[in-house]
Formats: C-alpha cells, sequence, structure tokens
C-alpha cells in the first residue's frame, strides 16, 4: 500500500511542542493550503484547507525552533485516520457543534519561502515515528 | 499553494456511476490503505485508512469499466474539503451520530489490478483537472 500527502503552505500559528511521558518531542502546527483557480466561465473559485500537522522526534525540535505563525513550509506525510473508523476523527467542539480535521503526522518538513529558507530537516522516516504516535496520542 | 494526494490501495466495493444536474459523469468509489508495521516492543500494528474517490467525465467512465471490488489502484488527485471550513466534510449517520471522511478528487487513476494479478497497468487522466466541478455541491447528487 502506500500514501503520501503532499503541503505547501503556511502557518496559521506559532508551532507547539511538548514531550509524551516518554520524553519523545512532538510538534503540532496548522498549515493551510490557499488554492486559487479561474474556471472554465471566468469566474474566481477559492479553496482552503486546513492540516493539522505532527512531527515527532528531532525533527519536533528543530521545526519548534525554526518554524512561527506565517512560515511558509513544504511537507510530506500521510493521515493520521481516527483507527477505529478509519477516516478523520471528529470531536464535538464547546459550542455542541461536532467537527473534524485533516491530521497529518510529517515525514519531511522543509522551510520555504519567506521565513529563512535556509534551514533544511533530514527527512525523517516512518519507522523513525515513534509507538505514541501509533497509540492514539492526542494533542 | 499547492497540495495533493497520492494513494495506492484496494477498492471496498464496486464503484458507483451517476450523473450530475447537467449531465455530468460522476464515479465514486472507496479504496483502504492498510499499513502493517512492528512496533519497538515487537507487536504487530494495523492501520487502515478509507478514501472516498470521486472521478469524473472520461475518468468516470473508465473508472467505472474497469474498477470492481478489490480491484487496486494508483490514485493521483485533491483533498475535497468542506468548502467552508476547509475541514473534512461531515455527515451524520440514521442513528444521528456525526462522521466524517476523506474525500479525495481524482486527476490521474492507474489500474493496478488485483491481488495477484499479472500487473496490467493502464493509466486513465481527467483530461480537464476539473475544479470547477469539485466546488458545484449543488450538482453533485449524493
Amino acid at each position: 500500500m502506500y500514501e503520501k500527502i503532499f503541503l505547501a503552505g503556511n502557518l496559521g500559528r506559532d508551532p507547539e511542542m511538548r514531550y509524551t511521558p516518554n520524553g519523545t518531542a512532538v510538534t503540532n502546527f496548522s498549515v493551510a493550503t490557499n488554492e486559487r483557480w479561474t474556471t472554465q466561465d471566468g469566474q474566481q473559485q477559492e479553496r482552503t484547507i486546513w492540516w493539522r500537522v505532527k512531527v515527532w522526534g528531532s525533527q519536533a525540535e528543530t521545526v519548534s525552533q525554526y518554524l512561527s505563525k506565517g512560515s511558509q513550509v513544504f511537507i510530506e506525510g500521510r493521515m493520521d485516520p481516527d483507527p477505529e473508523t478509519g477516516g478523520p476523527r471528529v470531536w464535538t467542539g464547546n459550542d455542541g457543534q461536532a467537527r473534524a480535521s485533516f491530521e497529518i503526522v510529517a515525514r519531511t518538513v522543509k522551510v520555504v519561502g519567506r521565513s529563512g529558507g535556509t534551514a533544511r530537516f533530514d527527512e525523517l522516516s516512518d519507522e523513525d515515528i515513534p509507538p505514541e504516535a501509533f497509540f492514539g496520542e492526542s494533542s | 499553494m499547492y497540495h495533493k494526494v497520492v494513494l495506492v490501495g484496494n477498492l471496498g466495493r464496486d464503484p458507483e456511476m451517476r450523473y450530475t444536474g447537467d449531465g455530468t459523469p460522476v464515479t465514486s468509489f472507496s479504496i483502504a490503505t492498510n499499513e502493517s508495521w512492528t512496533n519497538r516492543d515487537g507487536q504487530q500494528q494495523d492501520r487502515t485508512t478509507w478514501w472516498r474517490i470521486s472521478a469524473w467525465r472520461r475518468l468516470a467512465e473508465t473508472c467505472n469499466q474497469y474498477l470492481s471490488t478489490g480491484s487496486q489502484v494508483l490514485v493521483e488527485g485533491r483533498m475535497n474539503p468542506d468548502p467552508e471550513t476547509g475541514n473534512p466534510k461531515t455527515f451524520t449517520r440514521n442513528d444521528g451520530t456525526v462522521g466524517a471522511s476523506y474525500e479525495v478528487t481524482a486527476l490521474m487513476v492507474k489500474f493496478l489490478g488485483r491481488r495477484g494479478d499479472e500487473a496490467g497497468v493502464d493509466v486513465a487522466r481527467d483530461e480537464q483537472v476539473p475544479p470547477e466541478a469539485e466546488t458545484d455541491a449543488d450538482s453533485i447528487p449524493f
């Protein structure tokens, strides 16, 4: 099987890093991909997708250091579904409304564009992603 | 900006083809991508992700013709979110609970045959690269 998701977008907020009980670093941030195009009948269309990205291990620490709100990033990773349904996690917000989000586990994170494009990150393989990532560690 | 989804998976059921209000064909099918691995404690772990794929126009006809339950496909496509939230589309089940799905609009589909078959490779593309079709939610009959 095979699954790769590629994103290039901007961080909506500063990344947040924390440590699991095992001492593994994990950093979370949201990326927006905004796409615009013109339809055949000349209409301007726009679509924004929000992706909640999770980065593990030593890469988490580097990401936390080099990224901030507005940073432009290129990411390769896979979807992190609800293990019971195989679909997006659904939860209830404070307002009682059901919500879902696209949650990605990043394998590769590259800083591009405006915020110091010289920062580089080594590629992280799935083998480097610790067990906690698969046991429904929630953020 | 940019995003792309690339998947190899198997169909969970036969594809379904329908026509939108203006006569555009659209074929829908679900594929599962499965991953197995052994964690650090030596335990076998499994994860299945389900993706709802929509193929339009000629791609719809080709997919409807060549795919069935168990077919293995390579899909290259775009995520289709709820345009209002930028999050996955949600739906309410008969029992009142809310679910969500990963909906992907296919730009390219490669037919890889079934498990155990000789790899017969056919590639079908949606030549029109159809963003406008994806956003016309009212015309989608399901």
